[in-house]
């Protein structure tokens, strides 16, 4: 019984923490590709403004 | 995981910080040196001299060619990273307990200490590459005095004009530096004072420490907490490994409190903490006072600490650091 209780509460940790894990890749995920569109803004925006100067 | 100890500083540092490539880092002390040494063999490159008190705090900019530092003599200075040379001298009324570059070395943000009938002041200078750097304007580019407690650290985000601060209270605020408006903040970030605040690599996020014995990552934007790491020691330095899942905190209690506390020698600990599941891994002990700054190789190799005890200890992570999964295989970005 109590090995069976063990193995139940280490599943429910490897749970949790592939829970955190999804939330922290989902997190980053998200920030990075914010910052890909923002990265994208900014060039074009460099390339406008050289393009007003020629 | 055998340390290189960093002799050269009498008195105990204040920050420390390697350069973008990692190769070399800088150590301020309260003996008022900087000094500079090769990060692969803890040989002494260089030191800079001229500072009449503290030396609080310092920055490399992008390119290693400036390095930036703040003092309790009440001056900023602006050095030549390879000759040693300052080249340029900011004086204010008050000591400078906070310096930060921009991500394109282009201007620094910098904290005065409130004193003596001043209120603490964050001030932004752009930063004239032109020529040999000694030509630099006396006025800074804006100026403001922070509502409500001081601030006791401060980085540029990648929003321009916009600085992330954290204050004596705990708060950690958003601010304008064109405007000096508070753009957004967390009162209840901390409830003691912010010690150290270090951005991540992209500067999405970054993490604090604090007296309250806690750390927290939040996110630059929006200055949400997203992780918190509670340990039952004050903390005066708080860093993010690059690739892999860990940070690193420093702390200890006060000096003067040591006597009083069972405390034995080179018990002083840097703490590994797994960055996503909030839990301790592991302790690197031998400082033997509290460790006050802690950094880590922009590459994730090495790591460096600084204590009180006026040592700088600089330990090469081994081959089972990057090996090993302590809890499993899942894949965590960094």
């Amino acid at each position: 019984d109590d090995a069976a209780e063990e193995s139940n509460v280490s599943a429910e940790l490897i749970a949790l923490r592939k829970r955190l894990v999804d939330e922290w890749n989902a997190w980053r995920t998200l920030h990075k590709k914010e910052l890909g569109e923002q990265k994208s803004l900014k060039s074009q925006s460099a390339r406008e403004e050289k393009e007003e100067i020629e | 995981m055998r340390p290189i100890l960093l002799q050269g500083h009498e008195r105990s540092l204040t920050q420390i910080k390697f350069n973008v490539e990692g190769d070399l880092l800088f150590t301020c002390s309260k003996d008022n040196f900087i000094n500079v040494w090769f990060s692969h063999n803890g040989e002494r490159l260089g030191t800079y001299a001229g500072n009449n008190g503290s030396v609080w705090t310092l920055d490399v900019d992008p390119e290693s060619r400036f390095m930036i530092s703040g003092a309790a003599d009440n001056t900023l200075r602006l050095w030549a990273v390879s000759t040693g040379k300052c080249l340029y001298t900011w004086e204010f009324p008050t000591a400078v307990k906070r310096v930060a570059f921009n991500e394109e070395g282009t201007q620094v943000v910098c904290i005065t200490e409130q004193r003596m009938g001043h209120q603490c002041a964050i001030r932004v200078f752009n930063i004239n590459k032109d020529g040999d750097g000694t030509n630099q304007s006396k006025e800074p580019l804006y100026m403001f005095n922070p509502i409500g407690s001081k601030a006791t650290v401060c980085a540029f985000t990648l929003t321009p004009n916009v600085i992330i601060t954290g204050h004596e209270s705990g708060k950690v605020a958003l601010f304008n530096v064109k405007s000096g408006e508070e753009i957004d903040n967390n009162e209840r970030a901390h409830s003691d004072v912010v010690t150290d605040l270090q951005l991540s690599k992209d500067r999405t996020y970054c993490i604090t420490s604090s007296k309250d014995k806690a750390a927290r990552i939040h996110d630059t934007k929006n200055l949400m907490v997203i992780k918190t790491y509670n340990t039952e020691t004050p903390l005066n330095s708080a860093s993010l490994a690059p690739n892999r899942p860990y940070i690193l905190l420093g702390g200890g209690q006060e000096a003067m409190n040591v006597t009083t506390t069972s405390a034995r020698q080179g018990k002083f600990e840097t703490r590994f903490w797994h960055k996503v599941f909030e839990e301790e891994i592991g302790r690197v002990k031998g400082h033997f006072g509290p460790i006050n700054t802690i950094a880590v190789h922009p590459g994730g190799t090495c790591y460096a600490s600084g204590g009180e005890d006026g040592f700088v200890r600089v330990h090469h992570f081994d081959d089972s650091y990057f090996r090993s999964k302590p809890y499993g295989d899942m894949e965590i970005m960094d």
